[in-house]
């Protein structure tokens, strides 16, 4: 409702965006269009023209492209070198221009273009543009290559077990390890161009026959009303197609291992990979999903399921615990056995504050830590830790600030919060877990329950592509099960998700033929 | 557009099945065992129980039936047909009235136990309020999105109301049930009038039947539906008098919560498990409030189609809020609460019944299409 509203406000704006467009048709005068080029361009000096006459005819003809963007191996031995050694050569120049198109360049790819929109923008997306004097067309070579990133193991989400590549910056190279994983002919890769500015390559994909088709049409639907000038990371997209802008939680997942969006692609998810980020999307998404790493299914399964086990409580903890260790101290003091009483009482001794100021303010310190050591460079990130261990652990509890028990319950908080395997949900939890503790602090235990019920209304109301946020538990799919809990055993696992509505439900095709 | 139809409005058996449960157990459980021992002698209150359970599983059967006559028809508008326009209005308004009323006293109810058992000072107004605002929030919702609600908590709900029988299952002391049916009649009608109080969430199932999507077994999950409550019921009377017996049972104000208090927890890493268990509860509380006021609402928008659900809701919160602080004491909360959901018994009894005749005698609905 909010989005109708802000679109609305929008529309009434009514500012066109300014276009720049060069339906301009190429000329017959080489001299003019590489002038035309320059112009656009605005001669940037990373624009390289060379020009040379071929053949007998003595025809001039200019090779232009922009350093950096290509590979300039190919350039040279693939067109340069090729031009150059021909010989018996036309001497009329559209025969000349089509003998180089059929015969002289030993490019995959070579493409026609007539007018300047047509070329400017494979020119900046690092190809080589062949003009010949005399003639209207361009030839347009695919050179793009020049400097990326090598395959690296991907930083945010470290396994102990399962491959240790991780997406790069290249868009291409990206969609290559999926297809390695993936030898499937009904692998689709989608292209759409998105900011109008970035111009920016950005591919949908999925598996045909596994996926639901109304998701890909939604999926392609969202993408289509994506409308700003320039897309720098897969982050602007998802801010723009997900459901609720409003929500603390991701419904869209982002991963930068392509074996977890494998799996994603081959349960019937949809993924986007964006030109210049290691970062893909997957949706839709329930909250089930959010607490699965890619390992649980490399490991044993007994093992899988316990460490996920693990990480549910986890969660629990990273969002309930400084909740409920204000609400025992304060209002439910009776709770506790009463020698835990006496002995954090004890422990308590001297502290100025009521918890509730002692746990927001540690949390608080906390907080600023993990951002701090995000942001400073990696050398000098291992000072915060020793500084904020020694400000949290030390320091703190000698001057009498706060008592130990609470460094505790801050330590556990956060390295539970650390056993999230996505960025984006531990932070949500992170936003949340103060919520919960101004509710514990003010209503106690009652307080808890309330924001308790609070989250799951919101997340029973909350879509992530027209999945609800809480299936699998409800709606409920009690075959979804085998993969939620308890990471059932590979071989038992036959189907694919229910919630999403797969064309092909049975990821086994021996044992589990369909009824 | 949405690619999973399954998210859609529409609300699937199970869910209902799941719905009648949360909406039947409520405040009204806690202090369940107290009243009909008072009614009952030793342990003969299960038969009240039971009797009573089976009398309104039967009439939400009948219900169903009715309703099911008449797929994808708001009860306003198949109520219309059958008892003709004005009249219906009339039964509508007093059903608006009574579920408002009744959700207005859970939360009153749940504010002053939970005053009683979590925090002394904190004043009543603003516990029912945080709670009220929780409520709206959402009832303001999706509709599916609150028949959800209702499947996650429930399992919740029982597991730990299970878990607290289980852990008390030692104290039983088997001298407390017996001996068997001392009771005169009297004492067994009287049990059974106040065993009406805590099912008469049953009636929701006129109200929902028309939005489940493709029913198939409606009736059976109807009765599965409500065995749950009747199952509940009777497992939380019989550990209460097998522990406490039924003189103490009928002093204690809450029994229920009482038998929390025994559970003790090796390792003692908590003591007071009651805390927890009310806490919990409270859950199943939220499900009864938000379950009423929802049909509150959709009784009113059927009515005026035109309004919206929301603004219904919002207009209803602070009208709920005033009924909520109109009693100054509890016990004329209990007294009107135990009025109001007696007359509400009788009500939809007589209700349902003359629906049932009506629609055979006439013949409407389904059939009459076939024909």
């Amino acid at each position: 409702m909010v989005r109708s509203i802000m679109n609305r406000r929008k529309r009434k704006k009514n500012s066109q965006p300014q276009q720049h467009k060069y339906p301009q048709n190429l000329s017959k005068q080489l001299t003019s269009n590489v002038n035309n080029l320059k112009q656009i361009l605005g001669e940037p000096h990373d624009l390289k023209i060379r020009q040379l006459k071929l053949g007998e005819g003595n025809i001039t003809c200019a090779i232009t492209y922009i350093d950096g963007l290509v590979d300039s191996k190919t350039v040279q031995v693939s067109i340069l070198a090729n031009l150059e050694n021909a010989k018996q050569l036309p001497t009329e120049g559209k025969e000349l221009f089509q003998h180089i198109y059929n015969k002289l360049l030993s490019v995959i790819h070579v493409e026609k273009g007539k007018t300047l929109d047509e070329i400017t923008l494979p020119l900046l997306s690092g190809s080589t543009l062949l003009y010949i004097d005399g003639v209207e067309t361009a030839l347009i070579v695919d050179t793009s290559g020049g400097e990326m990133r090598s395959i690296e193991e991907p930083v945010t989400e470290t396994l102990i077990r399962g491959p240790r590549e991780g997406f790069i910056e290249n868009l291409q190279t990206n969609l290559a390890i999926i297809r390695r994983h993936i030898k499937d002919p009904n692998l689709r890769f989608k292209t759409h161009q998105t900011g109008r500015r970035s111009k920016k390559n950005l591919v949908v994909a999925y598996v045909d026959g596994i996926v639901n088709p109304a998701l890909v049409k939604e999926v392609e639907r969202r993408l289509q009303s994506i409308d700003i000038d320039i897309v720098l990371e897969s982050g602007y997209v998802e801010g723009w197609i997900e459901d609720s802008f409003l929500s603390p939680f991701p419904q869209i997942m982002n991963s930068e291992r392509p074996d977890k969006v494998v799996a994603a692609l081959m349960q019937g998810k949809v993924a986007i990979l964006l030109e210049g980020t290691p970062f893909a999307l997957l949706m839709p998404i329930n909250f089930s999903n959010i607490l699965q790493s890619a390992e649980d299914r490399y490991e044993r399964w007994i093992i899988g399921t316990l460490l996920r086990g693990l990480r549910y409580f986890a969660a629990f903890l990273s969002i309930f615990l400084p909740a409920l260790y204000v609400s025992l101290l304060t209002l439910q003091p009776g709770m506790l056995p009463s020698m835990l009483a006496f002995s954090i009482a004890a422990s308590r001794e001297g502290v100025p504050f009521p918890p509730l100021i002692e746990a927001f303010m540690m949390l608080f310190t906390m907080e600023l830590l993990q951002e701090a050591g995000a942001r400073l460079p990696q050398t000098i990130g291992q000072t915060i830790g020793i500084v904020g261990g020694l400000v949290i652990g030390e320091a703190a509890v000698q001057a009498g600030i706060v008592s130990p028990i609470m460094v505790i319950i801050v330590a556990l908080t956060a390295i539970s919060n650390f056993a999230i395997p996505a960025y984006s949900i531990a932070i949500s939890f992170r936003i949340i877990r103060f919520g919960f503790l101004f509710a514990s602090g003010i209503f106690g235990l009652y307080g808890i329950i309330l924001a308790y019920i609070m989250v799951n209304i919101h997340f029973v109301n909350l879509k992530s592509f027209g999945v609800p946020y809480s299936t699998p538990f409800a709606p409920f799919f009690k075959r979804d099960f085998h993969d939620v809990i308890v990471r059932s055993p590979i071989h038992q696992i036959k189907d694919r998700p229910e919630y999403l509505q797969p064309q092909d439900t049975v990821s086994m095709d021996n044992q589990g033929e369909k009824k | 557009m949405n690619p999973f139809p399954y998210s859609d409005e529409a609300i699937s058996e199970n869910e209902l099945m799941f719905a009648i449960p949360s909406t039947i157990m409520g405040v009204s459980i806690l202090s369940l065992p107290r009243k009909l021992a008072l009614d009952t002698l030793y342990s003969d209150g299960w038969i009240s129980l039971l009797l009573a359970g089976v009398f309104f599983a039967i009439l939400a059967v009948i219900g169903t039936k009715v309703a099911s006559k008449f797929p994808n028809q708001s009860y306003f508008s198949y109520a219309s047909t059958l008892v003709t326009k004005p009249v219906a209005i009339g039964i509508v308004i007093i059903q608006i009235i009574l579920f408002i009323g009744l959700s207005a006293f859970s939360i009153r109810s749940l504010a002053y136990i939970s005053q009683q058992y979590l925090f002394e000072h904190t004043p009543m107004e603003v516990i029912s309020l945080s709670f009220l605002l929780v409520v709206v929030y959402a009832v303001s919702g999706s509709r599916a999105g609150l028949f959800r609600l209702n499947v996650m908590f429930l399992p919740i709900i029982l597991i730990v109301t299970i878990i607290i029988a289980v852990f008390n299952i030692t104290w039983i002391d088997l001298k407390n049930f017996l001996p068997l049916f001392k009771t005169d009649m009297k004492g067994y009608i009287k049990g059974f009038q106040t065993s009406f109080e805590v099912y008469i969430g049953y009636s929701i199932v006129l109200f929902y039947v028309g939005l489940v999507n493709k029913p198939k077994k409606l009736t059976k999950k109807v009765i599965v539906g409500m065995s749950i409550p009747i199952i509940s019921y009777i497992f939380i009377f019989f550990v209460t008098i097998g522990i406490y017996g039924n003189m103490v049972t009928a002093n204690i104000e809450l029994p229920s919560l009482g038998l929390a208090k025994r559970v003790d927890i090796p390792g003692g890493i908590f003591e007071r498990i009651d805390t927890i268990f009310f806490t919990i509860w409270t859950m199943a509380i939220f499900n009864t409030a938000s379950m009423l006021l929802d049909v509150a609402v959709l009784l009113i928008t059927s009515i005026f189609k035109q309004i919206k659900k929301r603004i219904v809701t919002f207009i209803l919160a602070p009208i709920i809020y005033y009924l909520v602080m109109l009693p100054q004491e509890i016990h004329q909360v209990q007294t009107a609460s135990i009025l109001l959901s007696q007359f509400m018994a009788y009500f939809t009894m007589v209700l349902i019944v003359s629906l049932f005749v009506i629609a055979s005698i006439r013949g409407v609905g389904k059939n009459e299409k076939k024909s």
